[in-house]
Formats: C-alpha cells, sequence, structure tokens
C-alpha cells in the first residue's frame, strides 16, 4: 500500500509549495535615508534615538547663539535637558533618548551640564546628610548650585500614511533651547526620519 | 491509504475533545468570586498553546486589570498587540491544515473589535496609573487600526469604535490639545449615530454636553447651535457645566461578560439527503455499515447571564448614573454574524473534501484482502471525519458584555467613592466603597470595576 497522488492532492500540494515559496518574504523595512543601519519591527528604536540625539548636539553647537554666549559671558554655557514630550503614536522610551543627548552634550566638552530637577532633589538630601553627618573638610555647604543658562526641551512626532500591507512612517523631532534668562529661543532643531515598512501577507 | 489514515490521525489527535469555550468555566467562576490569583494559575494553563497564544495574553491582560495591576497588565496586553501584528500574515500551513481539520487550527490573531479593545484597555490602563502620555499614545494606535479595518473591510459594521474615539477626546481634552479633542469628539458622535443603529446604544449623555462645551470654548457657533438644537440642550446650560478650580472622577464600569461562542452541529449522511441537526452526543450513532457520513460544526452566540443594569457614583453627597458607552455582546454578535456566510462555505467545503477521502479509503479498502482490515479503516475515517470537524469558539472571553461609564466634577482632595450596582426594578445587587481616591485641580482620575455575576 503506498501513497497514490490524485488529481486533487497534487493540486493542493502545488499549491502548498508555491505559498511557500511565496511566504520567504517576511516583513521588510526599508530605510529611506541613512544608511547601514539594521532594523527590526520598523518601530522607533536605539539607533534613532543616537542618531537623532547627536545629530542635534552637534548642530547646536556650531549655531552662532553659543559664540555669542561665549563672548559676552566669557565661560561655557550651562545646559539643561528638560522634558521631550513623546507625541507619538509608538511608547517611545524618552529616557534613554535624554540620556543620549546628555552624553552628546558633555563629551562635546564645550558646554557644562547641570542635573536635572529629580537629580537634584536627590543630591540635595544628600547635602542635608553630609550636613549632619561628614567631616567639616569634606561638607559641601548649600546654595552653591550653578544654575542652568539654557534650558533644552523638545518632541517627538510622528505621522503614519498606511495603506494596505505598506506603512510610511515619518518621526519628526523638535528641540529647541530656551534662555533661561529672558526665554529667548536661541535655537530650534528638528530631525525628521522616515521609514518604509512592508507587512508581509503570508508566513509558513 | 495508510499516509490518509495517519493524516487524519495526526490531525485528531491535535483537535482535543472539548472546545476553547468549553474550558471557560474554572476561570469564570474564580472571577465572580473575585479570586483573580486563582484565575490567572488556569490562564497560565494555556500559555504554551501554540494558536491560543494572543487569547491567553489578553486574558491574562484582563485579569491583570481586574487585579488592579495595570503595568503588569499593559505588558500582557503589549505582548498580545506584537502576537496579533505577528498573525497579520496568514499562515500556509495552518490554512491548509484547516482545510483537512477544522477552523480551529489557524492561530488566533483577534477580531477586529478585539484588536480595538486592545488599545482601549491599554489606554484605561495607563489613565489609571496616570500616564496621560502613554494612554495618548494608545490613543493615536486606536486611529491607525481603526483606518487598517475601515480600509480592508469598508463594510463592515465596526469600522469605528465610538468608546476609544470618546476616550481619545478625554485623553486630548486634559492635554489641552483642544482641536484634537473636538476631531475626536466629533468621530464619537459620528460613531454614536451607527451604534444607535446597529447595536441600539443611544447618544451618551457626557458626549452630548463635551461636545456643547468644547465648541463653545473654541467658537464654533454654527457646530454649537446645530448640537444644542439637536440634543434640546440650550447655551445656558452649557456655561454652568464648566466648573473653576475643580477635578473630575471618570468611572468605568465593565460590566458582565462578553458573550461566549457555542458549537451547533449539522449532520449529514450520504448517499440519503436527509441532515440531522442534534448535540454532541448524537454523533456517536455510527454504525459500520454506513454511507458516509459528515457533518458540519458552526459557531454562534449566548449571551451570558447578567443581572446589572447600572452603576450609581455617589461621593460625599453627590451622585450619578453610569451610561451605557458601548455593547461589547451586540458588537460580538453582528461580528460573527458578518464572518458566518464565509466560515458556513469553508465548512461545506471542508466537508466535501472529507467525503472525498472517505470515499477513496473505501476503494483502497476493496482492494484489500482482509476485509476487517478494510472496514476498521473505513470505520477510522467515518469517526475521524466527524471527530475532526469542531466550531471554532475562540474569542476573548474576559470581556465586558458592555462598558459604561460615569463623569462627577468634585473639587481638588481625598474622597471614598461608593459605588452601588443595580440590577432590575432598581435593586441594589452589590455596593462596593473605593477609599483614597484623589481628585487633583484640573485633571481627570480614571476609576475601574469590573463586575461578573456570581
Amino acid at each position: 500500500m503506498r501513497c497514490k497522488l490524485t488529481e486533487n492532492m497534487r493540486t493542493v500540494l502545488m499549491a502548498l509549495t508555491m505559498s511557500l515559496v511565496m511566504a520567504g518574504c517576511s516583513t521588510s523595512v526599508t530605510r529611506m535615508d541613512a544608511g547601514e543601519v539594521k532594523d527590526l519591527s520598523g518601530a522607533w528604536n536605539d539607533t534613532d534615538s543616537q542618531q537623532v540625539s547627536e545629530e542635534m548636539i552637534r548642530d547646536v553647537l556650531d549655531r552662532p547663539w553659543f559664540g555669542e554666549f561665549s563672548r559676552e559671558q566669557k565661560r561655557q554655557p550651562a545646559v539643561i535637558v528638560g522634558e521631550v514630550v513623546n507625541l507619538s503614536h509608538e511608547h517611545i522610551n524618552v529616557n534613554t533618548f535624554v540620556a543620549d543627548m546628555e552624553r552628546a552634550l558633555i563629551n562635546s566638552g564645550k558646554v557644562q551640564f547641570v542635573a536635572s530637577s529629580t537629580e537634584r532633589l536627590e543630591i540635595r538630601d544628600e547635602r542635608k546628610d553630609q550636613d549632619l553627618h561628614s567631616s567639616e573638610a569634606t561638607r559641601k555647604p548649600m546654595g552653591q548650585e550653578k544654575g542652568a543658562d539654557f534650558m533644552l526641551k523638545g518632541t517627538i512626532n510622528t505621522i503614519i500614511d498606511a495603506s494596505g500591507k505598506t506603512q510610511l512612517r515619518f518621526y519628526q523631532v523638535d528641540l529647541t533651547l530656551i534662555s533661561m534668562a529672558d526665554n529667548r529661543k536661541v535655537w530650534v532643531g528638528q530631525k525628521k526620519i522616515k521609514k518604509l515598512v512592508e507587512r508581509s501577507n503570508l508566513r509558513f | 491509504m495508510l499516509c490518509r489514515v495517519a493524516l487524519l490521525l495526526a490531525a485528531s489527535a491535535l483537535t482535543g475533545c472539548a472546545t476553547y469555550s468549553d474550558s471557560f468555566g474554572v476561570i469564570e467562576r474564580s472571577l465572580a468570586k473575585r479570586e483573580y490569583d486563582t484565575a490567572l494559575i488556569e490562564i497560565e494553563k494555556q500559555s504554551e498553546s501554540k494558536n491560543g497564544r494572543v487569547l491567553y495574553l489578553l486574558d491574562k491582560g484582563m485579569v491583570l486589570r481586574m487585579k488592579r495591576d495595570f503595568s503588569a497588565s499593559n505588558q500582557a496586553l503589549e505582548a498580545a498587540k506584537v502576537e496579533m501584528e505577528r498573525l497579520y500574515a496568514a499562515s500556509v500551513s495552518e490554512n491548509a491544515l484547516s482545510f483537512v481539520v477544522n477552523d480551529a487550527t489557524v492561530s488566533y490573531a483577534g477580531d477586529d473589535y478585539e484588536q480595538v479593545l486592545v488599545h482601549l484597555y491599554m489606554a484605561l490602563n495607563y489613565l489609571e496609573l496616570g500616564q496621560l502620555n502613554d494612554a495618548r499614545v494608545e490613543a493615536l494606535q486606536v486611529d491607525i487600526k481603526l483606518r487598517e479595518i475601515g480600509e480592508n473591510i469598508p463594510d463592515s459594521k465596526f469600522t469605528e469604535d465610538a468608546l476609544s474615539r470618546y476616550l481619545t477626546g478625554l485623553i486630548y481634552e486634559e492635554l489641552g490639545e483642544w482641536s484634537d479633542a473636538m476631531i475626536a469628539y466629533r468621530k464619537a458622535y459620528e460613531a454614536y449615530q451607527k451604534y444607535q443603529a446597529n447595536y441600539g446604544v443611544a447618544m451618551p449623555d457626557v458626549l452630548k454636553h463635551d461636545l456643547l462645551r468644547l465648541t463653545k470654548k473654541l467658537g464654533i457657533k454654527e457646530e454649537f447651535g446645530r448640537y444644542s438644537k439637536e440634543f434640546g440642550i440650550d447655551s445656558d446650560e452649557v456655561g454652568a457645566m464648566l466648573p473653576e478650580g475643580q477635578g473630575e472622577l471618570v468611572f468605568v464600569l465593565n460590566n458582565g461578560l462578553a458573550p461566549i461562542k457555542r458549537e451547533k452541529i449539522i449532520g449529514a449522511s450520504g448517499p440519503s439527503t436527509s441532515i440531522v441537526v442534534g448535540t454532541t452526543d448524537k454523533r456517536k450513532r455510527v454504525r459500520p455499515a454506513a454511507p458516509v457520513l459528515v457533518n458540519i460544526a458552526l459557531p454562534y452566540y449566548e449571551s451570558r447571564h447578567n443581572n446589572v443594569l447600572k452603576a450609581r457614583i455617589s461621593v460625599s453627597g453627590l451622585q450619578t448614573d453610569t451610561q451605557m458607552m458601548e455593547n461589547v455582546d451586540a458588537i460580538a454578535r453582528a461580528s460573527l454574524d458578518a464572518r458566518m456566510p464565509a466560515i458556513t462555505a469553508r465548512s461545506i467545503a471542508r466537508a466535501v473534501s472529507k467525503v472525498a477521502i472517505q470515499e477513496s479509503v473505501d476503494r483502497a479498502g476493496n482492494k484489500n484482502d482482509d476485509p476487517a482490515v478494510a472496514l476498521v479503516g473505513s470505520l477510522f475515517m467515518r469517526v475521524a471525519a466527524i471527530a475532526t470537524e469542531r466550531a471554532d469558539t475562540r474569542s476573548w472571553l474576559t470581556l465586558p458584555a458592555n462598558i459604561q461609564l460615569a463623569r462627577l466634577s468634585l473639587p481638588p482632595g481625598d474622597y471614598t467613592i461608593k459605588v452601588e450596582l443595580f440590577g432590575q426594578g432598581d435593586k441594589i445587587t452589590a455596593t462596593r466603597e473605593y477609599n483614597d481616591i484623589v481628585i487633583r485641580e484640573k485633571h481627570k482620575t480614571y476609576l475601574s470595576q469590573h463586575w461578573v455575576l456570581n
């Protein structure tokens, strides 16, 4: 007794084989602007976070406000990163993005950096604790904090255009540097990322 | 012949005896007793299920939020979303198997309305956690999902989810994004017009007031006039609805449980054309000498019993009643109705192929020298053909039958909130109290309760 293939079964088998070949093309992501980057789902990832923060910081340090401030004040500006609001359609971890920006800013060596408001609270607690428990020589006095000259804040936005299995994702990160002294916006930066995400119709 | 027998044998091993919905009883009883950990242990048994992973994650997420563990609930629901996205691509192997076995061999990716409600519940979780921006993300994802459904199935009844749109409006409004809130309320308004016709859900009063309030604030006079006339609420009343320096409580009642799919079997034996409709038990009457046997198993929805009609919220002398916002029961039924022609067609096609297999096994058996072997083979094929035909009764069973909502403006402070659940004839079925609910100025505090009948 062996399995004879009837006409019907042969058709089914052929259809199966064909669909298997077609299933080879899985979800593909084509990055439209930058090169050699590995994307998986097409969502905002570490590469985007790094790329945007590095480019933005490079741009912000190249602009005239930096030279003007250094000339007038004869010192480096002190900057603080405020809130970056996620207005996109994805649950973007804004903390890693802020951390990336801080790293890029500090490592540039051109600006001084001030701890954020939550960090400051923790440090103040520690200073209070020092007041009680540390030796006179190592105790740090209160009221000596360095105030920031500028605050960097911004938003992450997305526009999605979808049709069938194709989706165009457009990310726009807007950052603004605001002078703490007079609320002047000294720099506005923008970085756009465009991704084409194609979903597959078949899987095995 | 052997390979065909092996195929069906493997297939019958794949499909257990009970359908998905049969195994839900234990979970339902635990939920009614509010023993969420027991329910979670029971749900965890399905964690290895290959084609029911979405349902496992959805149920887990839902029970975790009943337990008020909103972060863990969001983790489970987010995982469900990822799995749904993966299943967007139709599986070749599963669909091929479904052609000879049954529809339940295909991985369950969630019905359209289920895929939308995941976002709604995630948004509610974030709101109860006080993470407004994350709730906003879910609101945007709902929009993308609804656009996708609208594009794929334009004639579907469920192209808009009214409650999701309304909640989106609430989120935008709290964030001070007035024009986006206005758009969301308008979409909710359009959706409720359809809801009235399709599911018998009337335009909620809360939405009427929001539409009037916001059109007035944004100075859209013509639209304000139109709503004012339609709802019969005049300009003076709208002014009074804007209390300064107040916060707001938004109470969400998840009432009961969504309908459950059951199986009905239509059996047929050829060549006679008589059709017998019977219960599962009757299928055992198989005689060796019987002609070709086929049956068709189809799903139908059975509503679950519930004894609560509405909830009354009482806070420091003020009180308000919940209003129906979403009739999940009706949406689920309409969705199955829309799918029924396709399900029936697939079942018939499957029955035809099973007849063909039975006949070919019989023919092969006739050539066999030992009539006993042939008889066993033929008999086995008949039993297998019938045993493997099961209806796909999978659905998100921990969803509520309907979702109700009430809003109450309160001065900032700490409150104890009393919730009374009303049944038939305005009789109080149950009372719950929530302590230490903080109302902040210009903010909304969300509180939800899921009521499952004991």
